[in-house]
């Protein structure tokens, strides 16, 4: 308690000098508050809206179907799969989906459009597809009299092809049995995107198009927690193992698949070559170049951060050695009385923490109005910016453990960093030497 | 005239350098052809202490007086291990200081011997009772036994009811009495002073010495003390003359 006092009252011998410190420090701690509480807010809001909206936490594939996607890459056993995920807690829902590209044909124009075959029960608890509806309904899996499916069409293109409600839509591609697919839908249902060329159409019209039977090309996943996403993928990937699931198959049993099933089929061999060759991807995989510009960012961000901690423990480095160097005589006294230059750092270090806690108490207190503001209300942009092909049109912040930990974490660690030097250096002092002996 | 006692070999009375002094299993501290040297080369060499055997006592009040710049203050930081040697050694209860690390020698100073400063050096932010009490808490004494020795200490020092006082509001004197019950606080062997009573008034002076020679003989602790004021040294009961880093005399009373 005494060196604690020792180092309190020290604290306070030079009064102006430690208060202008202590803001300076407080002040560097709002700065970095609220640049990543900004940050954070940004980011999760872009992250949220495109997992949300349409992407998931997680995606799985056929291998390289992210990079070169072919309609032929397929996941042959979508229901297997799904079954599995729907046991996992982890994950609040999942969809499956094909997709194809297409050429589109009203009764005038024509246009290339991007064909997405979508499970219409979980794409509702998955996306926000179903909110977007601007004109219409979310179509449902049924053929009308004449029996042709609806489909949904994204804005853009029914404004490209002149179409709307009720109108006929024919489609033209190539099944993935290399025949010509070609057919004819009612538009149902019209999304909100001014920017893609998208039809929507129910999961089995699309495999059946396309020549998929039980087939697609992407399982998306909703979580419950979104910063769970890599670990989670690692988790879904090794359950997708052949082992995993063939062995799910036969509950109870502990002896494996081959050992149960002595002549395994060609169709599990089909399957088992299958499972291992997809890949399970966070969303981080998926939107790779939005994901790469926000490390970017915030690489940028932590940079000028650290320019700012900088100029300030240049300022905290600054007292410090001030501080040791008026109380020179002090240390010498300090170590002729019995003192060990440990002690002698303790206490300097010691002097700086509390320096540095009690400005990241003061920082923190003024960080939370306006980190709650930014939080709750946020700053309307005069121009949305573009983040990785999403638009933010407004700032907004977070608020969470990590906005307060981290600068609190680095200022006490830069503070205790900065005082080593000195205090190493008062540590040292020769007694005869710090009492002006000679 | 060299006392009975003194193991000053050399012939003082010529400044001749003392040469080894034989060893005596009671001194508390000897030194042996003890230099100190300042300066690299030859020519600005400053021989501050220079060749000096000397054995103490337990228990003696021992005064080492010589007029400013003759080595005092060397010779007694040399004799609590604040300074390095250039040669010779320096035994403390038998004790080669000169061998000990830095932290060794921190703990046989917080262990073993009591410093007073001139210039009183206590630590301003604390208050009197603190001072005294630091030295206790640095050798792990409990709390409640650092209270009372520091009670004890103040009332030995004359300074009941001023433990709550920063030094600023103490006299000078006041600050010296504080600074002798922090020395005593540790319970050391040897208490080393230099010039305590130089920048007192001499009333303030002779009365501090006399406590200091009251603690001398009823805690039997051996007190060196450095000063040029002859009124300070009459009370002292062993006087070592130095000059030129030089013992130029020592003598009992």
């Amino acid at each position: 308690m005494l060196l604690i006092a020792l180092a309190w009252r020290n604290i306070f011998r030079q009064k102006r000098r430690s208060l202008l410190t202590a803001l300076s420090m407080a002040g560097g701690y709002l700065v970095s508050a609220f640049a990543i509480s900004l940050s954070e807010g940004s980011y999760n809001g872009a992250i949220n809206f495109f997992t949300e909206d349409h992407s998931g936490h997680i995606q799985i594939h056929q291998a390289n179907y992210l990079k070169r996607p072919k309609i032929h890459k397929t996941i042959n056993n979508p229901q297997t799969i799904s079954t599995q995920l729907k046991q996992n807690t982890n994950i609040r829902s999942h969809t499956l989906r094909v997709f194809a590209p297409v050429l589109a044909y009203s009764e005038t124009k024509n246009s290339h459009a991007q064909l997405v075959g979508i499970d219409l029960a979980l794409e509702q608890q998955t996306s926000r597809l179903a909110e977007k509806i601007i004109a219409g309904q979310f179509i449902n899996n049924q053929q009308n009299t004449a029996g042709y499916y609806a489909v949904m069409i994204s804005s853009n293109l029914a404004r490209v092809l002149n179409i709307s409600l009720g109108d006929e839509l024919i489609l033209i591609s190539q099944g993935a049995d290399g025949s010509v697919a070609n057919d004819l839908y009612i538009v149902g249902g019209i999304i909100n995107n001014k920017n893609a060329r998208t039809v929507y159409l129910p999961l089995n019209a699309a495999q059946l198009f396309l020549s998929l039977p039980n087939k697609v090309h992407q399982i998306a996943i909703l979580l419950n927690h979104s910063g769970e996403a890599i670990e989670q993928a690692q988790h879904i990937q090794q359950l997708l193992s052949a082992e995993s699931l063939l062995g799910d198959s036969f509950p109870g049993e502990s002896v494996t698949v081959s050992s149960l099933i002595p002549k395994l089929t060609q169709a599990e061999k089909s399957l088992r070559q299958n499972l291992t060759n997809l890949t399970v991807s966070p969303w981080q995989e998926v939107e790779a170049t939005f994901y790469q510009s926000m490390q970017a960012d915030k690489r940028g961000m932590n940079i000028t951060l650290g320019i700012i901690l900088f100029i300030v423990f240049i300022g905290v480095l600054n007292t410090v050695l001030m501080s040791v160097m008026e109380r020179t005589r002090e240390f010498g006294v300090l170590k002729a009385i019995g003192s060990r230059p440990l002690q002698i750092t303790t206490l300097i270090t010691l002097e700086t923490t509390m320096l540095a806690s009690m400005s990241i108490v003061t920082g923190f207190a003024l960080s939370i109005p306006l980190i709650l503001w930014f939080k709750n209300t946020g700053l309307k942009l005069s121009q949305p910016v573009d983040i990785g092909g999403v638009v933010l049109d407004r700032m907004t912040g977070d608020m969470n453990l990590y906005v307060f930990l981290a600068p609190a974490i680095a200022m006490l660690t830069f503070s205790i960093l900065v005082s080593i030097p000195p205090a190493f250096r008062a540590a040292s002092i020769s007694p005869t030497k710090a009492l002006g002996s000679h | 005239m060299p006392s009975k006692r003194s193991t000053i070999s050399a012939k003082l009375s010529d400044k001749q350098p003392a040469t080894a002094a034989p060893r005596t299993d009671q001194a508390i501290i000897t030194t042996r052809s003890l230099c100190r040297y300042y300066g690299d080369d030859e020519h600005n060499k400053v021989k501050a202490v220079d060749n000096i055997s000397i054995e103490i006592r337990p228990a003696e009040f021992t005064a080492i007086v010589g007029p400013s710049g003759s080595g005092k203050t060397t010779l007694l930081h040399l004799l609590g291990g604040l300074d390095d040697v250039t040669s010779g050694s320096v035994e403390l209860a038998g004790t080669n200081i000169a061998d000990m690390s830095g932290a060794q020698l921190a703990d046989f100073r917080r262990d073993h011997i009591g410093f007073i400063f001139q210039a009183y050096n206590l630590i301003p932010v604390l208050s009197a009772a603190e001072n005294i009490e630091y030295i206790m808490l640095l050798q792990g004494i409990n709390n409640n036994t650092r209270k009372q020795r520091v009670e004890q200490m103040l009332a030995q020092v004359g300074l009941q009811g001023h433990g709550n006082r920063r030094p600023n509001k103490l006299s000078g004197g006041q600050q010296q009495r504080v600074a002798i019950a922090r020395a005593m606080a540790s319970k050391p062997d040897i208490i080393l002073a230099d010039e305590p009573t130089a920048n007192l008034d001499s009333k303030t002076g002779i009365a501090l010495l006399d406590l200091m020679k009251t603690l001398n003989e009823t805690n039997n602790i051996t007190f060196v003390f450095s000063t040029h004021d002859e009124k300070i040294m009459n009370r002292a009961s062993r006087l070592i003359h130095i000059e030129d880093g030089q013992v130029i005399k020592d003598e009992n009373r």
